[in-house]
């Protein structure tokens, strides 16, 4: 028997990124909100450690795939294989409890792909249907919010800033230098990382404490990381209006005969199920699972899915790849560059964001040298697995060895994208997400292109040997970033969402998460997913439930632009 | 059923220098540190036999007590729930997995003139895990080869993988891991590497751990950075 709750005026299914800033948006503008999440609420000082093969191999905050599975295929005529996709932490906090933290802002270039570019074949550009400009106020309530660290003026080409960041950033490592070294004799210009991350002298008054560098995919018992968890969270709660259910499985949206959502129905931690009636459902899951709950729900007015009306739930899925390059150094000649520092974090560049004709390919990522990782994990591509090579490699190169990253900005494809497995089942028994891609050419023509630059810049800084890791025949996903499958628009045919992350066909139902972006960016969307989701939650507190509407009216592109 | 965010700690300690057997039975126990001792080997170093990553991957086949450090390393956490099936799941499928790995091992090493693999000398052991790892053995990282790689779908758990290569990646987790599971003994694994870990669990949670002496200590961004004019920064 379903169990009913009374009626509240917002639900909001995932506490990440997405669903942290609508939180505290709308419960401090006085509405009564409840925020849902599948995973545990787990407490930065209680649950979280530097422990190597807990956090990173043993899958301690990550999804365990047995439970919560996904599968992968490459076409249409392939089966999906399980495997852990994408995966970002099940946990109240979402994503931005594990993540390095790379919080870089987008440019304005990002949201104008297609009128700069053009229809490219095989793709699906689109612009976005709002701007840089709009979102920009947004960006900056979230930096000195949330919390953000960066070197103010070192971003060569950064679109405006209304703001300075709120905190310096943490100083270079070893490695880093060696990349700012290596960039300086390439002309390349170069900056440290914006991060999630502060550091002592902040303006937010916020502690800094944690140099462990047990950091990427691990969660932190400092709250030196900025997190959901640790900042909007606690401040919704604290208005009073904002109740969370952790270990809560939103199973379905629902709606009533004429389309409109009327609540939520959830299985609770002891198993049984109830509705959560409200008067707005916001999705913020992330864009595979966002995608996949509208996929489930199914009714009479959405015999396809919730508000799927363009048949485009699913698709233009975009998930970023971490592709990177290794340079070997001499230890017999070379310091240390002690691989296992930073934060994972250091010195990274924009120099090679913008489309430039000359390179074969449109659009472009920011790239990093990051942490090679601890001693179970490092990255050294090839590495032997046994024997005197092995131990070898391990004492060589562990200290010796770094690696520059970039984050490839993959192109939409209408045949990239998310559907419900037919015969695989997560642990509530519901269909888990399948995902099909393949990469565009212009993906790997930029994998190869921006890992070769890579390359040379870690023989610039010294490197006697480099190893390119190039994008293979479809995308891993462990870059841990999703977009683009409930994409926004302004044709209701072409999209499923418009300017506000509201749906065309059901207007009291808003997609906060990634799910919206009609391209990928080539940064880090964790920034732009909280300013986003800040920015329509705005809309929703101050317009949509005042009873009012408004639509933003574009102004031409510029030629300049 | 008890949330992850509520899991108890049940007040277990490894010790590393135990013989006590909770999972192998005495032949599986010297089987699996013989061949941990040639897939981590002891030179002027130590390796997997020194390290105690035999201890550590008893424990961790032994049930599901020993998978999950609380977070200061003062005992381990009592799974519950779905989490706790699944892993007894793993658990039961490696532990078939190693059962029948030593009798693999044993097997291909009777083939190779030797009573068992225990009993083999190094030379035979070695070409005895080349033949179960189904590859040649893994030659030097050299710094004037060149190789190129693709991105491919591969994670860090240690599921999906043969006996073989579960098996070298139990023996380097046993190694590298904090020494709270059994293994690493006296953080030797870490200091093999040049690797400063913690001294506990715990002084990772206050900022007692650091990595800071690490970092570059005397910088300006000025100098690092090609086109930056900002103020000076030290």
């Amino acid at each position: 028997m379903v169990k009913k709750n009374d009626p509240v005026d917002v639900v909001i299914v995932g506490l990440g990124a997405g669903g942290g800033p609508a939180a505290k948006v709308l419960s401090e503008a006085g509405y009564s909100v409840v925020g849902f999440d599948k995973g545990p609420w787990l407490r930065n000082s209680e649950h979280y450690s530097g422990d190597e093969l807990k956090f990173q191999n043993r899958s301690y905050l990550w999804p365990d795939v047995d439970l919560m599975p996904r599968t992968v295929r490459s076409d249409e005529t392939t089966e999906g294989r399980i495997f852990n996709f994408s995966p970002v932490p099940s946990a109240v906090g979402g994503g931005t409890t594990h993540m390095a933290g790379w919080t870089p802002r987008p440019r304005p270039s990002d949201f104008i792909m297609q009128s700069l570019h053009g229809d490219i074949e095989g793709a699906s550009l689109a612009d976005w249907p709002y701007r840089y400009e709009h979102l920009e106020p947004y960006l900056t309530k979230v930096e000195w919010s949330y919390g953000i660290s960066g070197l103010d003026g070192a971003e060569v080409g950064a679109g405006f800033r209304s703001k300075r960041y709120p905190s310096g950033p943490l100083e270079p490592t070893k490695f880093g230098e060696k990349f700012y070294e290596g960039c300086r004799k390439l002309g390349i210009n170069a900056m440290p990382l914006p991060m999630s991350h502060l550091t002592e002298r902040n303006e937010l008054g916020r502690k800094a404490v944690n140099r462990t560098s047990f950091w990427n995919q691990y969660g932190d018992p400092t709250e030196t990381r900025s997190t959901v968890a640790t900042t909007y969270i606690p401040e919704a709660l604290s208005t009073g209006n904002f109740e969370v259910r952790a270990d809560s499985f939103v199973k379905e949206v629902t709606v009533d005969r004429d389309g409109k959502a009327t609540g939520v129905v959830y299985i609770a931690p002891d198993g049984s199920e109830h509705e959560q009636q409200a008067r707005v459902v916001i999705l913020a899951l992330g864009a595979i699972e966002s995608s996949r709950l509208m996929l489930l729900s199914k009714s009479p007015r959405f015999p396809d899915g919730l508000a799927n009306d363009s048949g485009l739930v699913g698709k233009n899925a975009t998930f970023h790849e971490y592709l990177f390059a290794v340079g070997l150094f001499d230890r017999e000649v070379s310091p240390a560059l002690n691989g296992f520092t930073g934060n994972y974090q250091s010195g990274g560049s924009m120099h090679f964001y913008e489309t430039d004709p000359d390179r074969g390919h449109i659009g472009g990522g920011i790239i990093a040298t990051t942490q090679i990782g601890q001693p179970i994990n490092p990255i050294l591509p090839g590495k032997p697995v046994w024997g005197e090579a092995a131990k070898d490699a391990d004492r060589d190169y562990f200290l010796h060895s770094m690696k520059i990253g970039m984050i490839l900005q993959d192109l939409p494809q209408e045949t990239n994208r998310v559907d419900l497995d037919p015969t695989v089942k997560d642990r509530w028994g519901m269909p888990v997400a399948r995902i099909t891609n393949k990469p565009h050419a212009n993906d790997t023509a930029m994998s190869k292109w921006q890992i070769d630059k890579n390359v040379e810049i870690l023989e610039a800084a010294g490197a006697v040997r480099t190893m390119p890791v190039y994008l293979g025949k479809e995308f891993t996903g462990n870059a841990c970033h999703q977009h683009g499958t409930v994409r926004m628009g302004t044709d209701p045919n072409r999209s499923v969402l418009n300017e506000w992350a509201q749906a065309h066909s059901v207007d009291n139902l808003f997609v906060l998460d990634g799910s919206g972006f009609a391209t990928a960016m080539g940064v880090n969307p964790t920034l732009t997913i909280m300013a986003h989701s800040w920015r329509a939650a705005d809309y929703i507190a101050n317009t949509y439930l005042k009873g009012r509407s408004e639509r933003l009216v574009l102004d031409p592109i510029s030629a300049s632009k | 059923m008890a949330s992850k965010s509520e899991w108890q700690k049940l007040d277990l300690v490894i010790d590393p220098d135990s013989n006590e057997k909770l999972f192998f039975s005495d032949h599986e126990w010297d089987t699996i540190e013989a061949a941990a001792a040639r897939i981590i080997p002891t030179d002027q170093d130590p390796g997997a036999r020194e390290a105690r990553v035999i201890v550590f991957i008893d424990r961790y086949l032994s049930g599901i007590d020993y998978h999950y450090a609380a977070a200061d390393g003062s005992g381990f956490l009592r799974m519950e729930g779905e989490e706790a099936r699944a892993a007894r799941a793993r658990t039961n499928d490696f532990q078939r997995m190693y059962r029948e790995g030593v009798g693999e091992l044993d097997a291909v090493a009777m083939r190779h003139g030797a009573a068992d693999f225990v009993s083999a000398d190094e030379a035979t052991q070695d070409k005895i895990l080349v033949e179960v790892s189904g590859a040649p053995k893994p030659s030097h990282v050299r710094l004037d080869e060149h190789e190129v790689f693709y991105s491919r779908l591969q994670g860090n758990t240690d599921t999906g993988k043969s006996f073989f290569d579960t098996l070298a990646f139990h023996v380097r987790q046993g190694f590298y891991a904090d020494p709270v599971y059994g293994g690493n003994k006296d953080q030797v694994g870490w200091k093999v590497i040049g690797f400063p870990g913690p001294s506990s669990l715990k002084d990772t949670m206050d900022g007692t751990y650091t990595t800071a002496p690490y970092f570059v200590q005397e910088y300006d961004w000025r100098d690092l950075l090609l086109s930056y004019d900002g103020p000076e920064t030290a």
